[in-house]
């Protein structure tokens, strides 16, 4: 047995050697964090640190102990996915030359690992905190203003979020007297404070609506890469710490639910292909919470191997959409179409990555989702399953079919785009066949979630229940996109539901740059004129006057001081 | 029975494919070939769910067909709350740089 090593620190500090190396070797450097952190993640599978569950690199804080490495089969499972995503992930980036870009990302996925192996609420907190600086520095890595001011409100949501966090982690530790991070217990009524603005922390990271418009606004502006780091890290790692801490926490059922249904919409309506997955993102992460919430093994199961899957085929769809802005300048639906033809290998990933998201028999995600759905029915919440059966239905609709139709397929649009480099295939080509292997063959998976699974999604009944409602979701679009019923692509954008906060903060600028500004201009003049009025030594050259003064005071106190200082010692001593 | 599964799966994402190719314009060459798989996948899928045993968590699981009619359903009514939305949502691509700019007038 031999000494853990924390895989979030092989990223960081990975990360901080890459301005060392140049060219080629750059791109050779940059592949050893990530595998060596998935090895890493690997050994503890085959028991080579200690038989799970242990914990490993305790720390003495103040009077308490931090733990860094809780290993346990869920933490594992989150670590994995993590480790193992951003493999293809620094692949298909490796062509990019900034190192601001490449060092914020693995800081990024590093504080990603990091809360993931947190045993503690301190700990936790460090990474959390440290996660959303490195987001909004790989946020403006866009280096438009758009991506900096977008990065800008993303901080001040997450920043909202982190001091929310903090004030929950104090009361609830200063109520329990321990800072261990596992279930949160709702039961004394001073913890409760605490545990529901934990809670408000946790779920703002997940993007739950109302709290979700950091997501579409911010991902879209990243860098091509950018956002294919962003759609994993930060939501993941909130779905983990709700898995861990409120799991059969009912609110979250609703919660989940509402997540699911909510951004079909907008995402029917963008234009932006990357604000649609951003939308669709944020209804994925709805069944895992709807997952959570109902707390069942199978439901929990069914959350995190969702989370799982998830991470896999969104990071793929967000790198097929990226190689198409790569190659073309856009991802707008209004200005793509027809890309089937000059860019095939693209093609094929995006549809995979499709039917993915969709949950077609076969593909990654019909084998975690349906444990969620079923766990609902088994349940008896004969709501929350047609919901989640409408948001399958509209997923496909939006994801499944719109994403590949409008960038690939819909109207020519006059692009001839060839498929982007060879890094770029790699990474995504990863993905595609990992979205497959899970697809077909999902037992190694289900052998590693955190309860025995007794589900088996290959039954009769099931594949024609799912091919059945995608297929004829699929007939709906047909006959509206034909008749010319379907809502045209229009250059827009749509107003979500910070609208209200963005307006009062305009508002708040305003006053600040216009009416606060000339009160204080009004009253520096004023002070200038008494200043002056005082001196005394004359109305030429009034800066010169002000420094003379202010060296003549700044002389007056230290003689003074000098005095006082002498004169004590003199008298006490 | 497995074998029967994994065909119905691959039939399906036949259809998919199928029917992205078939609504590309300009017109693919062969889109009425693809039109009638899509259209026979479909009707495959309607015949097939006759000889399930549906397990019955809920009534309505009973029907036969609950799930064709539910997808069709659910996604014609996704789109028209969207389309109904669309009047009220959308703004210019600028509107909140406009709004900012207003700082300076």
């Amino acid at each position: 047995m031999i000494e853990w090593l924390h895989p979030a620190f092989v990223l960081i500090i990975g990360a901080l050697f890459v301005p060392l190396f140049k060219g080629k070797w750059k791109q050779a450097y940059l592949i050893i964090p990530p595998v060596a952190a998935l090895i890493i993640v690997v050994l503890m599978y085959t028991g080579m640190f200690g038989d799970i569950p242990f914990s490993a690199w305790r720390i003495p804080f103040l009077r308490y102990e931090l733990v860094f490495g809780r290993v346990d089969k869920l933490s594992l499972l989150f670590g994995l996915i993590f480790s193992l995503a951003t493999v293809p992930l620094i692949i298909y980036s490796l062509h990019v030359k900034s190192n601001s870009e490449h060092m914020s990302q693995l800081v990024y996925a590093g504080c990603a690992l990091g809360v993931v192996f947190a045993g503690d609420l301190i700990s936790l907190y460090f990474f959390w905190e440290i996660m959303s600086i490195a987001s909004m520095i790989v946020i403006w890595n866009g280096a438009t203003d758009k991506a900096h001011s977008a990065g800008m409100r993303y901080v001040l949501w997450h920043v909202a979020g982190g001091v929310t966090l903090l004030a929950g982690i104090i009361i609830y530790i200063s109520a329990t007297g321990s800072i261990t991070f596992n279930g949160i217990e709702w039961s004394s009524s001073s913890a409760t404070l605490g545990a529901l603005l934990i809670f408000l922390g946790f779920i703002l990271n997940a993007g739950v609506p109302p709290l979700h418009a950091w997501i579409p606004d911010s991902y879209p502006e990243a860098t091509v890469t950018g956002s294919v780091f962003l759609s994993i890290f930060t939501t993941k790692s909130a779905v983990y710490v709700l898995a861990r801490g409120f799991s059969g926490f009912g609110p979250l059922i609703w919660l989940g639910a509402i997540m699911t249904i909510y951004p079909i919409f907008y995402a029917v309506l963008e234009n932006d292909l990357r604000k649609v997955l951003s939308y669709s993102l944020i209804n994925q992460v709805g069944f895992m919470l709807c997952g959570i919430g109902i707390g069942t093994p199978l439901a929990i199961n069914g959350a995190v191997s969702h989370a799982f899957a998830h991470i896999i085929y969104k990071g793929l769809l967000f790198m097929s959409i990226g190689s198409v802005l790569h190659k073309t300048g856009t991802a707008k639906a209004t200005d793509l179409g027809g890309l089937y033809k000059t860019m095939p290998l693209t093609t094929v990933f995006c549809l995979i990555g499709a039917a993915s998201i969709s949950a077609f028999p076969m593909f990654s995600g019909f084998v975690t989702k349906s444990m969620v759905i079923q766990a609902s029915a088994v349940g008896g919440l004969a709501l929350v399953y047609i919901l989640l059966q409408l948001a399958s239905a509209g997923v496909f609709h939006h994801a499944g079919i719109k994403v590949p139709f409008f960038a690939f397929f819909g109207h020519d649009s006059g692009l001839r785009a060839k498929d982007p480099q060879f890094n770029m295939i790699l990474g995504m080509g990863i993905m595609a066949s990992l979205c497959i292997f899970i697809g077909l063959y999902p037992y190694p998976l289900y052998q590693i979630l955190p309860y025995p699974v007794v589900f088996d999604p290959f039954t009769a009944p099931h594949v024609v229940e799912v091919l059945q409602l995608l297929l004829f979701a699929s007939f709906a679009f047909f006959l509206l996109m034909t008749s010319g019923l379907y809502p045209p692509e229009q250059r827009k954008i749509n107003l979500d539901l910070d609208w209200p906060v963005r307006i009062i903060a305009i508002w708040l600028k305003r006053f600040v740059k216009g009416p606060l500004m000339n009160f204080a201009a009004w009253l520096d003049s004023i002070a200038k004129k008494i200043a002056s009025d005082f001196s005394a030594f004359g109305e030429e050259k009034e800066e010169r006057v002000y420094i003379g003064v202010s060296v003549m005071l700044a002389l007056l106190f230290l003689a003074l001081y000098l005095i006082v200082e002498i004169l004590y010692n003199w008298i006490f001593s | 029975m497995e074998l029967m599964l994994v065909l119905l799966s691959l039939l399906g994402v036949i259809a998919y494919v199928a029917l992205n190719y078939a609504t590309k314009e300009p017109s693919h060459p062969q889109k009425d070939k693809l039109l009638a798989i899509y259209g026979l996948i479909l009707i495959i899928m309607l015949i097939v769910s006759l000889f399930i045993q549906w397990p019955i968590e809920f009534s309505w699981q009973g029907a036969k067909e609950f799930y064709a009619i539910y997808g069709f359903a659910a996604c014609i009514f996704l789109i028209y709350v969207a389309k109904v939305l669309r009047i009220v949502l959308p703004r210019d691509e600028d509107y909140y740089e406009k709004k900012e700019e207003g700082l300076n007038d």
